[in-house]
């Protein structure tokens, strides 16, 4: 099923939690709402859910309008962050839940019941389990358990509030893959909500970058980490440096020096952005950045050289080969690659 | 681990102190209560509990606690749902309201509906004409029951629902149930224990309300007495085994309602601390 936001505006109070936010997820695609705590990402996962409403704006199953009906009308599957697991019923009465509360007239048999409980349980792993109670399975069976649980109503679309949230860090990563290859399996539209870059670039076929209220891109994860729309974008996928510049008939100025930097864009007072990895010493320091190299550590195949840029006194970071490693102390020069310039508008935080 | 660092004796004059004054306060009128009453034996006792103004005393104390605590429930657990479930302007009013009952003296929760429904009251008047007898009558005792015994219900579910949240009532949501198939599967599950215990409290309570039942009675012998009104009133007349017999059916409810309140606060720790958050 695909689901379209038609304009959604929604407000708390005086604080505007979504700003005129349209976006498209197609059948059967894995999307990912990757911000900061506050951008409104859950706000609008609880939109398209029908557990909170927008003040304008239209929501869209398949092309028709939903925005009138309440989540029991819409027929999602919704995975809350803390799973909201009925801790009174067992696993299998938890999963049953769904179909048992049905009108009589449309509820399968009771056998029939037993049976979709008992494939839902083979499908998320937990085939033995059904009689526990969920105050004894560990963070990720209950995860797979308030799954099983909203998948048993064979929604039309699934929707997962931080699916990881609340998991450590090990079953995280197991987690993650499994839920890439159940939603290949299941071929539901998904969305999941999240704060952390890694799981969305790794798990989603497309990422839409929210913050304040806005959607910044919505583009797929290469996409988003290698042409980022923003600053902030830049800033949140991945990790990154930021120096100050001056865009001055197409070209680059860093403390009224010219540095040797492919520039598009409009004059003015901008951002210089590029990533660790992407940044090289060279020899020659015309047009390249003077920097004071602080300490050296290993990471990966190579060196992470962190130290604070001459001048401006701001902290760097780059990744270079063990055998390009500079010695602390050393001032170099830093030449960014795949540069991305903006331009200044606000304040970004990090 | 820390032992016990108190001294074997400093920890005796503790534990006596404890005991003595448990003993003094609570178990010797408890003792005294039963005492008084079986003072002439068991004939005098059942005869005291058996007369027809005590039988009318007990009916009439069960049949305001059968109509004020089905209420309060009704009203604990709408306000206790509206207050964590909902946000809406006046809630803290709400919250505050609550607690009004604990904090004005039974007295004038009395004097309240003798203000209102009495001949001199403000709708007094209008109810003498259409001969409907609210106050030195059994509807007024109700009400002020009610009045009374309101807090225990909302209070006892208030921070039990908070910390539970909306979450398993939108799940529930989500899958389809209505919001009456929420309530009776989902919420009433999870705050059932803390809802039996606020329904034994509210209802000893109704039982054994005293002073705002006082005022509003009018202490009409087989028509309007309470059993604690009629205890005092047998007190008065110099009756001791018959007023302390009627007194230790109270006490012994009293007894019944600790026993049971122990009981379910073992239940609810052990659900509670068994859910693992």
């Amino acid at each position: 099923m695909s689901i379209r936001l038609e304009n959604i505006h929604k407000r708390f109070g005086a604080f505007t939690a979504l700003g005129d936010i349209s976006l498209e997820a197609r059948p059967g695609e894995f999307l990912a709402l990757l911000g900061p705590s506050g951008s409104g990402k859950t706000t609008l996962l609880r939109i398209m859910a029908g557990l909170e409403f927008p003040d304008n704006g239209r929501v869209c199953f398949d092309g028709e309008d939903v925005t009138g009906l309440t989540v029991a009308e819409r027929n999602v599957g919704f995975v809350f962050q803390h799973y909201a697991l009925f801790r009174h019923m067992t696993v299998a009465e938890n999963i049953a839940f769904g179909l048992n509360v049905r009108p009589r007239r449309q509820r399968p048999s009771r056998a029939m019941i037993a049976a979709r409980v008992q494939e839902l349980l083979d499908l998320v792993q937990l085939g033995s389990l059904g009689q526990r109670y969920p105050a004894q399975l560990s963070g990720g069976q209950r995860q797979r358990v308030a799954l099983a649980r909203a998948l048993a109503v064979d929604p039309k679309l699934l929707l997962l509030d931080e699916p990881f949230g609340a998991l450590d860090a090990r079953v995280r990563k197991d987690l993650r893959r499994w839920l890439r290859e159940l939603h290949d399996r299941v071929g539901l539209t998904s969305i999941f909500v999240t704060h952390d870059q890694e799981e969305a670039l790794e798990l989603a076929d497309r990422v839409v970058v929210m913050d304040h209220g806005v959607i910044e891109q919505v583009a797929t994860p290469l996409h988003v980490y290698n042409e980022p729309a923003s600053a902030f974008v830049f800033d949140f996928v991945g990790e990154s440096n930021r120096i100050p510049v001056q865009v001055r008939g197409g070209k680059l100025f860093y403390l009224g020096q010219p540095l040797d930097v492919p520039t598009i864009g409009a004059d003015g007072p901008s951002e210089l952005f590029f990533r660790p990895h992407d940044a090289a010493i060279v020899k020659d320091d015309a047009g390249a950045i003077p920097a004071l190299v602080v300490q050296v550590r290993p990471k990966g195949a190579g060196v992470r050289v962190e130290g604070k840029l001459i001048g401006i006194d701001r902290p760097f970071e780059i990744d270079v080969a063990l055998d390009e490693a500079p010695e602390p102390g050393r001032i170099i020069a830093l030449k960014p690659g795949h540069p991305r310039i903006f331009p200044v508008s606000r304040e970004i935080d990090g | 681990m820390t032992a016990n660092t108190e001294s074997p004796r400093a920890r005796r004059l503790l534990i006596g102190i404890g005991l003595a004054f448990l003993g003094i306060f609570l178990l010797l009128p408890l003792v005294s209560v039963f005492a008084e009453a079986l003072e002439k034996g068991f004939a005098a006792y059942f005869a005291g509990i058996a007369e027809p103004d005590a039988i009318a005393a007990i009916r009439l104390t069960l049949l305001v606690a059968a109509i004020s605590v089905p209420v309060n429930i009704v009203f604990g657990v709408a306000a206790a749902w509206a207050i964590t479930k909902f946000d809406f302007p006046g809630k803290s009013l709400l919250i505050t309201l609550i607690d009004l009952p604990f904090s004005v003296s039974p007295v004038v929760s009395g004097l309240i509906f003798v203000l209102l429904f009495g001949a001199h009251g403000w709708i007094g008047p209008w109810l003498q004409e259409h001969d409907i007898q609210i106050v030195f009558a059994v509807p007024g005792i109700v009400l002020a029951t009610i009045f009374v015994t309101f807090p225990f219900v909302a209070r006892e579910l208030i921070p039990l629902m908070t910390e539970q949240g909306r979450d398993d009532e939108e799940a529930a949501l989500s899958l389809g149930a209505s919001g009456w198939q929420t309530f009776w599967h989902v919420t009433l599950p999870n705050i059932r224990w803390g809802l039996l215990y606020g329904v034994l409290l509210c209802n000893a309570r109704a039982m054994g309300e005293f002073g705002a039942v006082s005022v509003v009675s009018g202490h009409i012998r087989g028509l309007t007495n309470t059993m604690p009104l009629h205890v005092e009133i047998l007190y008065n007349e110099y009756n001791f085994v018959a007023a302390f017999a009627v007194a230790s059916l109270l006490a012994l409810l009293a007894l019944a309602t600790l026993v049971l309140k122990s009981l379910l606060e073992w239940r609810f720790n052990y659900h509670h601390g068994g859910t693992g958050h």
